[in-house]
């Protein structure tokens, strides 16, 4: 009886569709990868990423940090909200985090904006190869995020959402703190450790 | 109610911890610390906050089974492999 009761009380499943978590394991298998490279390819040129390192922009990083961090506080929000069937302030934290994840492109757009306008390439060097590769593939990610939470705020506006059906909003929330995830520890292994 | 509070004030907690965490990170680069050491409690912090937003965001604290580790898991393994390449940098 009591183990009945634990299995009640403790799921085995994480919130959302479990396709989108199978979907999020690939995601962070590739970018594991992707920070390996990174740290492995500085082991052999520590010079150069300390020195090219020097030139970002770490400000900015911070702000993007800070925005990605409260965008997914936001969305949190938003959850707990469609879990006592309040649709519309579902919708209105998912737009407060959808405008966060703006605020993130657009500093993260303004920060390419000059890199390019300094004639800075992939090919330029080893460090701005992985530093424009890896940012932009997480930028795309933001992108990709932002339509979802976009497609869930449309819907949850529209009443689409309840306390008793609300996978969706789980869903695009689990990805999107994916993208927070990702962040928290790219900000660190690209903009500060040396 | 209940529910929501229950859920809220934890995650509510934890956006706190990463956003001053986060500073401290920021600061570490600011004032030029390098080094092994420095690189290390930067990464720790940065696993650290990882693991708060997969428990707690990503709601995973109350699971049972394998599903409760796998962020875990994943951070453990990216932490290992980015701590053994800055601890073999000459």
């Amino acid at each position: 009886m009591s183990t009945a009761v634990s299995a009640t009380a403790e799921p085995r499943y994480p919130p959302g569709d479990l396709a989108i978590w199978i979907f999020i394991l690939a995601e962070l298998s590739v970018f594991a990868v992707f920070f390996a490279a990174y740290a492995f390819t500085r082991m052999n040129n520590p010079d150069l990423f300390n020195t090219y390192q020097a030139t970002l922009d770490r400000g900015a990083a911070l702000i993007n940090t800070l925005a990605l961090i409260t965008s997914s506080y936001f969305v949190v929000r938003a959850v707990a909200a469609i879990r006592v069937g309040e649709s519309l302030r579902c919708a209105r934290w998912l737009w407060l985090a959808i405008l966060m994840g703006l605020v993130f492109l657009g500093v993260k757009g303004f920060e390419y904006a000059h890199h390019f306008g300094q004639g800075i390439t992939l090919s330029t060097n080893r460090f701005y190869m992985f530093y424009l590769s890896l940012t932009f593939f997480h930028f795309m990610h933001v992108i990709l995020g932002l339509v979802i939470l976009l497609a869930v705020a449309l819907k949850a506006r529209k009443g689409g959402y309840d306390e008793r059906e609300h996978t969706g909003v789980e869903t695009g929330a689990s990805y999107w703190h994916m993208v927070d995830l990702l962040w928290l520890i790219l900000f660190p292994l690209v903009y500060v450790m040396r | 109610m209940n529910t929501r509070s229950a859920f809220l004030r934890p995650c509510t907690r934890v956006y706190v911890i990463l956003i001053a965490l986060t500073f401290a990170t920021f600061a570490v680069g600011e004032l030029g610390l390098s080094g092994l050491t420095a690189s290390l409690l930067v990464l720790a912090s940065a696993l650290f906050k990882g693991h708060l937003v997969g428990d707690f965001f990503m709601g995973l604290h109350g699971l049972r089974g394998p599903w409760r580790w796998v962020i875990l898991i994943w951070l453990t393994l990216i932490g290992g492999l980015i701590s053994l390449a800055f601890t073999l940098t000459p």
